[in-house]
Order: structure tokens, then sequence, then C-alpha cells
């Protein structure tokens, strides 16, 4: 809430009369003088009685280290301690605060030097995406200011209101614990010792036999360093795209449909505009009728509806204003009438011949179908003849929602001669907006520079161009200042493109020794109004099956169908987990019934490493049945599986993942990723420019570690520019898990050009050939004479005074992959990941409440670049699989209005979620991967929800096909087993 | 939707002043306590309601936690959920209410929130109301004249109805003190462990004599328009011996008292079960405190 406005427009209206007696506070304006003291600095402000404190903080004293999530007290991010308390800032009047005492994150530390939690959540690890992280931190701070030894039971009790997407629970709890161990330490960039080295396992075959070779070779990679975002990040001073105020900024909002299908008949902006401080307001007849979305065969979204609207919250029109609750009220004066056309909410039904027609106007869409996949390899028919058992079953998942702690946000402004544009915004994919912007607005990728701040968690929700940066841009350039738009958690929800419902039909034949023989595999997925990422959902649905288990007879049919609801995009293992989850449930109940232990059978099926799988897809290292035999071994497995007491369960699931897209999502001949590294004039740094994107997976990080270990500096002497067009570039982005490997790649090339420079200044002033030399930690010396060498930065300043700035240029590419049917490209990468989770779970057997306790999890992930990353994502996924494996879903009603756009009734994990979880790595190297390293984002949520729903099966003889698996449905299937 | 015009922010200092306001500005005003129910929705319109904002932070009778002559707990309307946590005086004599408020909200909102205004909000998952009709609290309510003790279960007329009038205030929840050889809990049930909202609640307190239940108060939460008790139970158990059989005749009565919707969080069918097997467990629980040598009451 902004309500800034409010105040000046009663201006000159009476001031009430009524109740003036003496305990009024308002002057005639309505504002109220307040004294308050913040961060020990006492002040006099006169506040209108609807300012939260969140909005004083961030918008009137600049203090942006807090947060805003929700709007609604349930996200924990604007927390704040109000005399000493902890309190959620979005709920608190500005008004309440006279005499009061408020202490933000900025507060914290003394004298810059940072207070001891801070050091130890930097040291634990204990932040990702790090949005959530203020709000956290001034819980602990009171927690600890009260309790300085808090149990875990008290910690879990202080920060359930903390709600953190990246799933850091585990770290925060550790870091909290032994807050106390950094008080007197100076920070510096080693890890807590859990995190020091790379976990490791034994190597099982020959393949990784480099990897050992490789051990201890590297100074930076496979060593912990802390994060590199840490400090920022844990003190408030992170620049999120929201936080940024440029000097005339105005704000937008846009109009959504209300209703779910229909033609807009009559469009009247004239009371919108006639409101004072609106400045313009645009509709369908202002935007450009190019269309934009993510596949170029099939952009068929509008900046506004032109014409029809699609869904509840389709864009209609946007508007400027002086500030945000202006531009709430201008949006309510907008008269819009439409004709209401009949609408359709789920796939099943929009397939039918007499369905009404989403997309009448576009023939390659007729009958609703946005895109059908047909594969068929090998001969099933004869291959399910052939098997020794063959089960069928439906299964079907949830629309989740990415939930990114931080709302979409975007700044716009021209500049120059007014024909350049300059986007801040929060995306996972600069690229993407740049293109897409480009298109959309008729101007040359050259004049568009976007700028990435910090990004509070994307998950894939932020990896397309957004209505707010297209209407933002048109908005800015017809108002002439800067326009900020930001989503309410509500509009986010709406705006959507989150998971697709997967209907799932999947047919599996084993042999007698549970060999895979055949796969059929038929989904439906609903799509929502617009294609958005859904035609690659669609494949990847059906293309990254075989990675995992070797098959050779396999027939895939998918359909994304449109349907009146808000469009489904890419969410964290995009199109793969609902398949997975069905899969993997269907295989273990195939596996009980041949009586083959469910790991056995597994093991049976392995994928090997070197194998083209039957859709041409090229694995090249692969230890899954390391990965197996580590979680097997750690999870205490064999002692604990069929000897549980009823109401215990333990489960296993596996999953993997790409290691970047093979082709980017559109066809360019633009290297994916590229880097420069520029080495400072004196030699004693060098700043690394890439446009890859940090969205909390610790990106940065990596990339910088790679730069110095290819450098031969330490890590902390690399710099990392924030992501800017100008300064970096093009990198395709956050998505896919792309960026160790490619991203990396592409560092490591510009470090070893820019290392070939300063090593031949080396070789001159040495009087040695150039290839003679090493260069580590910062020192150059010859190979074979150790002690014949000089400081690293001596001999970079030699070469930058000999020929001019020292700079180093990378790229990367992954090569032709794929084979040369239709849709081959979704699914090709050039390395895979591979992991096994086993959750071990209690339910309830009177509520059907289910409570993970222990996720054991071991990942294929190639070289482990960095412990402290690697960890954080693996755990983040364990929890993250909880919340989608029981608890979310995004519901409508029969309307198709959204019905839970919000965090207190779309629930993610809390603290209180965490399960004991144990992650580690098998060695492993992958020889396309920079050191030896693929992903670990995305392919480490894919076995989650199968461990979990197998848990669940083992503990109560419940299989649920439906995700989420609630207490209601585990309480139907009881009784159910019990009536049979 | 139009922007307030004329948002007036009242501070009164007494109790007094703060209830002529109100009667003043009658459906134009509205008071203040934690802000939690008010602010979220406001935040949402970019405005909040009514034209007056009457702030109760300032008033003294409003606050703390005191035992009146009579052993009754007065617990004043802005007491928060977090003080209700902490507060020794409501571990001593009701440890039942301290649990449940912990049950509550996440600790950054249980700072804010307020007793009185978990009442006066009258939504039919609030919390508090249900365990302080098992523990057969009434709600102190000063208006123009005397202050008047209504129980709780007259208090909350419908979903967002309550009694109070313009100008009326509550100001305290009372808590009798409880009868020797009770005990109370409230079993709760949501969807996430952490900071979420119930989808049933049930409390009860059992008061047993001899070995057996003299009075049984059992009251339901998030399951029907407003929290209420289920008076079938104490018919069905008082006179008897603890018996796991009769609980769970007893339960079943109150699975059959609950009047559930359908909603985001779970089916009628779903609470009505719940509600069964969490009757059963708070039963089980309170007479397992009311046998407890050091329950409440019983010193």
């Amino acid at each position: 809430m902004n309500d800034r406005a409010a105040v000046p427009q009663v201006n000159g209206k009476a001031a009430p009369s009524g109740a003036s007696n003496g305990a009024t506070t308002s002057n005639e304006l309505g504002s109220v003088l307040i004294r308050v003291n913040v961060n020990g600095v006492p002040r006099s402000l006169a506040v209108p009685p609807t300012l939260t404190l969140k909005n004083l903080l961030r918008e009137e004293l600049a203090l942006t280290g807090t947060k805003g999530g929700c709007e609604a007290g349930d996200c924990g991010s604007c927390t704040v301690l109000l005399d000493g308390e902890p309190v959620t800032s979005c709920l608190v009047l500005a008004v309440e605060l006279d005499g009061r005492e408020v202490r933000t994150v900025e507060g914290l530390g003394d004298h810059g030097e940072l207070h001891p939690l801070q050091k130890s959540f930097i040291k634990h690890g204990a932040l990702q995406c790090g949005y959530c992280i203020p709000g956290m931190m001034m819980s602990a701070v009171a927690l600890i200011e009260r309790n300085p030894e808090p149990s875990e039971a008290e910690i879990v009790e202080a920060l359930a209101g903390n709600l953190c997407r990246c799933g850091t629970y585990p770290r925060i709890i550790k870091a909290i614990q032994s807050w106390r161990d950094f008080a007197e330490t100076p920070l510096d960039t080693k890890p807590h010792p859990d995190d020091e080295h790379a976990p490791a396992g034994e190597a099982r075959n020959g393949k990784s036999a480099e990897a050992l070779r490789l051990r201890g070779r590297h100074a930076v990679v496979t060593e912990g360093v802390t994060r590199y975002d840490g400090p920022d990040k844990v003190s408030g001073r992170a620049v999120y795209t929201a936080d940024i105020q440029l000097p005339g900024t105005v704000h937008g909002k846009i109009l959504g449909s209300p209703i779910a299908h229909g033609i807009i008949r009559r469009l009247d902006t004239s009371k919108a505009e006639a409101i004072p401080g609106v400045l313009a307001v645009i509709t369908g007849k202002d935007v450009p009728d190019t269309k934009y979305g993510v596949s170029p065969a099939r952009y068929d979204e509008h900046v506004l509806a032109k014409e029809r609207v699609r869904y509840v919250g389709d864009e209609v029109a946007a508007v400027a204003a002086v500030d945000e609750a202006t531009a709430q009220q201008a949006l309510a004066a907008i008269d819009v009438e439409y004709e209401e056309l009949p609408a359709v909410f789920d796939a099943e039904s929009a397939i039918q011949p007499d369905a009404p027609q989403i997309h009448p106007e576009t023939p390659r869409f007729a009958g609703n179908l946005n895109t059908v996949v047909e594969w068929d390899f090998g001969d099933i028919d004869a291959a399910f003849e052939n098997s020794h058992l063959v089960r069928e079953k439906r299964f079907v998942g949830n629309r989740t929602y990415q939930s990114p702690l931080e709302p979409h946000a975007t700044i716009a402004r021209w500049e120059h001669h007014g024909e350049r544009l300059t986007i801040w915004s929060s995306t996972q994919t600069p690229h993407y907006l740049q293109k897409q912007l480009s298109r959309v607005l008729g101007l040359e990728m050259g004049n568009i520079r976007v700028i990435r701040p910090a990004v509070g968690g994307g998950f894939g929700v932020k990896a397309e161009v957004t209505p707010l940066d297209l209407c933002a841009a048109i908005l800015a350039k017809r108002v002439g200042r800067p326009v900020k738009m930001c989503y309410s958690r509500e509009e986010m929800v709406r705006h959507f493109r989150g998971r697709h419902k997967q209907t799932i039909d999947l047919k599996i034949g084993l042999d007698r020794e549970g060999r895979i023989q055949a796969v059929h595999h038929r989904v439906l997925l609903d799509g929502g109004a617009y294609t958005s990422y859904g035609v690659i959902t669609a494949y990847y649905a059906g293309s990254m099956l075989p990675t995992l288990y070797r098959f050779e007879n396999y027939r895939y049919e998918g359909k994304r169908v449109f349907t009146n609801l808000p469009a489904c995009g890419a969410f964290r293992g995009h199109g793969v987990p609902q398949p997975r989850f069905a899969f993997e449930s269907l295989l273990d109940d195939m596996a009980h019934e041949l009586g083959i232990d469910p790991f056995e059978i597994r093991m049976r099926n392995a994928m090997e490493p070197n194998t083209r799988t039957i859709n041409a897809l090229d694995i090249s290292s692969c230890e899954f049945r390391a990965t197996l035999e580590q979680a097997r071994q750690r999870s205490g497995w064999t002692e604990k599986k069929g000897k549980l007491k009823r109401g215990k369960g333990i489960g296993v699931g596996c999953g993997g993942f790409v290691s970047g897209a093979g082709y980017p999502i559109y066809r360019s001949n633009f290297p994916h990723s590229n880097a420069l590294i520029r080495v400072h004039e004196d030699g004693h740094a060098a700043t690394l420019h890439i446009a890859a994107s940090e969205i909390g997976q610790g990106s940065d990080t990596v990339l910088v570690q790679i730069a110095a270990e290819e450098l031969g500096i330490p890590y902390e002497r690399v710099w990392l520019v924030e992501c800017d067009s100008t300064l970096a570039p093009i990198d395709l982005g956050s998505y896919s898990s792309r960026v160790t490997l490619m991203g990396g790649n592409a560092v490591k090339m510009a470090a070893a050009d820019a290392k070939a420079k300063v090593l031949q200044a080396a070789a001159r002033k040495l009087g040695c050939d150039p290839h003679g030399l090493t260069a580590r930690e910062g020192r150059i010396y010859i190979a074979e004479h150790e002690e014949v060498g000089m400081p690293w930065h001596e001999a970079a300043h030699l070469a930058f005074c000999a020929n001019g700035p020292v700079i180093g240029t990378g790229h990367y590419s992954p090569p032709e992959l794929g084979g040369d049917f239709k849709g081959s490209a979704v699914g090709t990468s050039p390395a895979y990941s591979f992991s096994t989770a086993v959750a071990e779970v209690s339910v309830d057997l009177e509520t059907g409440y289910v409570t993970v306790e222990r996720i054991t999890d071991s990942s294929d992930a190639g070289t482990v670049i960095n412990p402290v990353t690697f960890h954080g994502q693996v755990e983040g996924s364990a929890i993250m699989g909880i919340g989608e494996a029981l608890t979310e879903d995004t519901l409508f009603d029969e309307q198709g209005k959204l019905k839970n756009g919000n965090l207190h009734d779309y629930l993610i994990p809390s603290i209180a979620e965490t399960p004991r979880i144990d992650t580690t790595a098998v060695e492993s190297f992958e020889p396309r991967g920079p050191f030896g390293a693929k992903e670990i984002g995305e392919g480490s949520l894919l076995p989650i929800v199968g461990a979990i729903a197998n848990a669940i099966y083992d503990a109560c003889g419940v299989r649920v096909t439906e995700l989420p698996i609630t207490p209601e449905k585990i309480l139907a299937g009881l009784e159910q087993n019990a009536t049979a | 939707m139009t922007v307030t015009a004329t948002l007036q922010h009242h501070r009164p200092r007494t109790l007094a002043e703060a209830c002529e306001l109100g009667r003043e500005l009658g459906a134009r005003a509205v008071y203040l306590a934690g802000g939690t129910e008010l602010v979220p929705p406001a935040n949402v319109a970019g405005r909040l309601p009514g034209e007056h904002l009457i702030s109760l932070r300032e008033l003294d009778a409003l606050r703390g936690v005191q035992q009146e002559a009579d052993g009754t707990l007065r617990v004043g309307a802005m007491t928060t959920l977090a003080e209700l946590t902490r507060e020794p005086l409501v571990a001593e004599h009701c440890p039942a209410l301290a649990e449940t408020a912990r049950l509550m909200a996440g600790e950054q909102v249980r700072t804010l929130a307020t007793v009185g205004g978990n009442f006066c909000a009258a939504v039919a998952c609030a919390d508090l109301p249900p365990v302080c009709l098992a523990l057969e609290a009434t709600l102190a309510v000063q208006g123009a004249g005397e202050e008047r003790r209504v129980p709780v279960e007259e208090f909350i007329r419908g979903p967002r109805r309550t009694v109070l009038q313009p100008g009326e205030l509550l100001t305290a929840l009372c808590i009798p003190p409880q009868p020797k050889g009770s005990g109370t809990t409230t079993q709760r049930f949501s969807l996430r462990r952490g900071n979420a909202l119930a989808v049933a609640s049930v409390c009860a307190r059992l008061t047993v004599e001899n070995g057996q239940i003299r009075e049984a108060r059992l009251a339901l939460g998030a399951v029907a328009p407003v929290p209420r008790l289920v008076p079938a139970v104490h018919e069905l158990l008082a006179g008897k011996p603890a018996d796991a059989a009769l609980f769970e005749t007893a339960a079943q009565a109150a699975s059959e008292a609950a009047q559930p919707i359908s909603d985001v969080r779970a089916s009628a069918a779903f609470r009505h079960q719940l509600v069964q097997r969490l009757a059963k467990r708070a039963l089980e629980e309170a007479v397992q405190r009311a046998s407890a040598p050091t329950t409440e009451g019983a010193a």
C-alpha cells in the first residue's frame, strides 16, 4: 500500500468535525505527527493514517533492507523490531508508532562491522536469494537477545512466521545455533567446517578416475568459499528492483479482466484520466499489434487485450500515476463492458468438440490444442506383449506456483534523446527480456539496456517477459518519466506461469527380473489461456523419462490444451516432476508386486554413462548407480525398509535433469554464454562481466570461483559486476540449470585468455617460455621450478603497461545435439545430472497428516564447484519437494477466479516443516563441464515427490496418485483399504 | 473504490473518551487494536475502511493481566497473543490459553494481534473463542454505563458480527477460577505445522470428581459459522467415569454438532472426520490433565 497520494488529495477538504475533541491527532491534512526512533536515530515525521511501517521505512526513510512479500503478515519478509519485539511491518500503521523504537536490518552490527549473527549466516551459507533474510535476521535477533542459546525447537517457533522459498531453513537453524562462534572472528571467505570440502563418495567406475585424479588439484573450485553475495544479503544492502527509487519515478498498475472469457465491447478511460495525479492510461489500442511469448511459432499474447480476454486477470489496460494508490484508484475508474462468453476450466472439457474456442482466430490452435507431441520409439506393442508384468495407472499433478518471496518488479526509463530504453527488471533471463522488448517495441536490441538487480527467487516464474516489463516501457515513453511497476502477491499468482497440471496415463511393462521393457506415457497438460513456455513443457514431459532408466520401447503422446485459466509456464524441473512422480510411484508398486526391493529394481534399470537414449539424448557422465548405492547406505534403508511400525514409512525416488538446454528458446547463432574478464590496472583484482543471472542458486559465487581458479588468483580478488547488458555480453540466463556448465565454460575460457596475457608478461620478466608457467593463488611460477616465480599482480601490471587493458573473452555453445525427429531438441543437453532421494515420513493415521522426518539425498552433479551452494540447492529442493508433494495447489472457483493468491492458503513449507536432510554427492567428472561440473539446481527436486509418495505408501498402504497428497486423500485411502 | 477523503486518526487517552468517540462517530469509525485483521485488506484496497480510526493503544485500562478478588483472571483486551504465551498468571491458571495462543500465526503477528481483536473480528476460524468457551470465560464490555459481562457464547453473533454496539468496547477477557480437578486442552489441525490457519479445532475441559466426570465443556472452532459449545458431550459424559468407548461416542456427537463448510482448506466431510478425531484426543488429553497432580484449578 502506498497512500502518500491519499493525503494531498484530501487537502482543501474540511477536517471532520464531530469528533474533534482533544484525542484527535490528525492535522487538517489527515497526517499525524509522530516521534519515532529508528535504528537509534530520533525522527519527527508527519505520516498519513494509512501508511504502513514497512512503506514508511522503504519509501520515506530509504531503508530498503526491509522487504515486502505479501502485505498480509504471512511471509515475514518485512519483519522489524518494534520496541524490541518482532513485528510484520506491513501490518503496522505508522500513526501508531509515536514514542516507539524501531530496529531494522540496517541497524544491526556496529560501525560497519557485521553482527555476529550476520557473520554466522554468511559462514553457514544461510542465504540464497536473500529476500527473506533481513526479516529472518530480525526475528532471530529478537530471539537471541531474549535467549542467547535457543534450542532448535525454540528457533523453529520463533521463525515459523518467516518463509524462505529457497528452503534455506536447515542452514538458518544452524547459523542461529552457533551465532556466538563468530563473534570475535574477522570475516573471511572460509565457510563453516562442514562445508569446507566438496562431498564425495567412492568412484564406482573407471570413468570417474579422472575425478579422483583431480582431487586436491584445485585451489578455489571444489573448496568451500562463502557466498559472493553473502555480506550484501545479510546486511540489507543487496538492491532488488523494487528497492530502486529513481528521481521522478511514477507508478504503474495493470487492470485485469474480471471474467474468464469474453469480448471487450466498450472501454472508456475518460474518468480514470480525469483523476488528478493520473498521467497516462493505455489500452489495447495503444500497444503494438506484435504478439509476444516464449516460442516463436506460438507468440500469442498482446501487451494488452485487443479484443478478447481469456482468463480472469488477462491484461486489459494500464495506468501510470504519481503513486500506487492513485493508479489503483484510476484502475477502478476504467469502464469496461464485456460480452461474456462460455469458458472452460479443465483440459479434458477443453478438447471436447463443443468446447468454447479460446483462440478462434488462430487456425493452428483449433480445438484448443496448443501443442501435440507424438513420439514412438521401438515397438511398444510387441514389448508389452512380451512383458512379464504390465501395469497402467492414471496420475494427476498439481498447479503449483513458484512463489518466490520477491514479487515481480520493473522500472523503465527512456534515455539519451528518448530513443534508448533502460529497464531494471526482476528477471532470470535478461536476454530474452531484451529480445521481446526489441520485437514488440520495434527497437533494436542495441538500444535497449537491461539491468537485472538482485532477484528474490525465480524458480522459472521470472524466465519470461511480463506485462509489467512491456507496460512500463510503453507508459514510460508516454509520460516521459521513469515508470515503476510491481505485482502484489495476488497479481503475481493471477499472472501465474506456474506448473502445468498434468493428467498422466502411464503404462510400464517389466520382465520377470524387473527390467523395463516398454513405456507408454500419455500426458494431458492444462496450459491455461496462453502458450508461455508450454510447447517446451509438453516436450519435456516426455523427453526426460528415458534419461534415468534404460528402455528401448517408448511411446509418448503429449497434448497441451488451452483453458480459461492463467497460463502455465516453466517451474523448476520444467514439465518433468509430475511424470517423474508418476514413474517412481508406478515402478515402486510393480517392484512390490514382483517382490523386488525398490532400490534393486532401480539398480537393474539404471542409466549407464556414454549412452544414447532411445530419444537421441547423449548421456555422457553418469554415476546414477553410485547415487543409489550411497543413498541406500546413508539412509539406513536395509535396516529400516519393512521394519518400521505402521504409520512410519520409507521410500525412494530418483530423478535428474539437463545441465542447460541444448538449444535456445528462439533460433539464433549467439553463443549461449559469453564472458569478459578485465584485469585491473594494478593487477590486484579482476572483474568478471557476465550476464548470467544469480537468482539465489549461487551462480555468482560459482562463476567467480571458476574465474579465480583459472586466472590463478584467490577468490577474494575477483569482482563480479551487476548484470547489465551494457557491461556484459549476452547470456541466455538462469533456466534449464545451465549456468554452471555453460556460463562456467565461458568464464573459464575468458579467464584462460586473460591469464595467457599475464603469463606472457611474466615469461618476459622471468626469461622463460610462458607455456612452462603456472598461476595459482596469486603467484606465477615455473612449473618445474616452483621457487622461480613472481607475484601474479606484478605480472598483470607489467602486461597492462606493455599492451594496455588486459582483457580476456570467452564463449560457450553446446555441441550439435539431438536426433532428426520433430521436437528432438527439447531434452538435449551437454550433460545430465542424476540423483536419488530417500524420504522417511510419519503419517497420523487418524487425521492423515504427513510429517516428512528425513530426506537422504545423493547426487551426481559432476565436480561440485562449491559445497556451500551445492548443499543449499539440494536442501532447498528437498523442502520445496515437501510442499509440492503435500500442500501446494493453486485453486480457482467455478468462474475461474483465483481462490488462494496469497501465502496463507497457498502453503509453501515453513521452517517447522524442515526435516533432517542429509545431502551428499558421488564422485563424478563431466568432460563437457568446467572442471568436470554439471547441474544441481533442478535435478535435485525431481526425486523428492516420488520418494515422499512411496514413503507414505510404505507407512500406511495408501497410494495417492493425485497431487498434492493431502490428509483428506490419505484418510479416504485408509477408509477404502479398511473396507476392501 | 475511492480513496477515503477524510481519514482521521484518534488517540483517546481514556476508556470513556474512546467509547464516546465511538458513539459519536458510529459506523464511520473503526477501532484499531493490533491491526492484523484491519490492515491486510487495506493493503489490497489501498485504503482503510471508515473515516475515523480510533487507536486503542494508549488505553491502560485495556492492558495487563490481573487476578481479581474472586480468582478470576482478567486479561486486558489489548494483551497481545505473544504476551499471552509468556504471562506467568496465564501459565499458572489456564495454561491451555497460552498453549492455544502459541499455536496461532507466527511470532511477529502474535506480537501485534490482540486478545480483543481475536474476539471482535468474529471469524469462524478464530482460535481463542473455542478455548475460552471451554474455560467458561466471559467478556467485559464497556459502554456508556456500567461494565457488563457477556459469556463468550453470546458475544459472537455471527460471522464478523458481535454484540458490541457503537461506543462499546471489549475491555477484557475474564476467565473464572477453573474447577478443582479440571483439565483443559486444545486440539487444532492445520495443513502446515508452522504459521497456518486452523482447519478444525476442538477444545475440551473436563472436570473429574471421585473418578467421575462432573462436567464436560467441549467447543469447536473453524467448523461452524461461529465457535460453539457442544452441550451433547456434557450430557453423554456427565456422571460417568472416563472411558474410551464413551469418549468415542462423545466425539461422534461433537462431529455431528459441527456445521462445517467446504472451502479452500478442506471439505466439509473431512472436517467432520477431523472433529471426531480431534474431539477424542481432546477428551483423552483433558482427562489426563484433570487427573494429573498439578493441573489448573487443582491447587
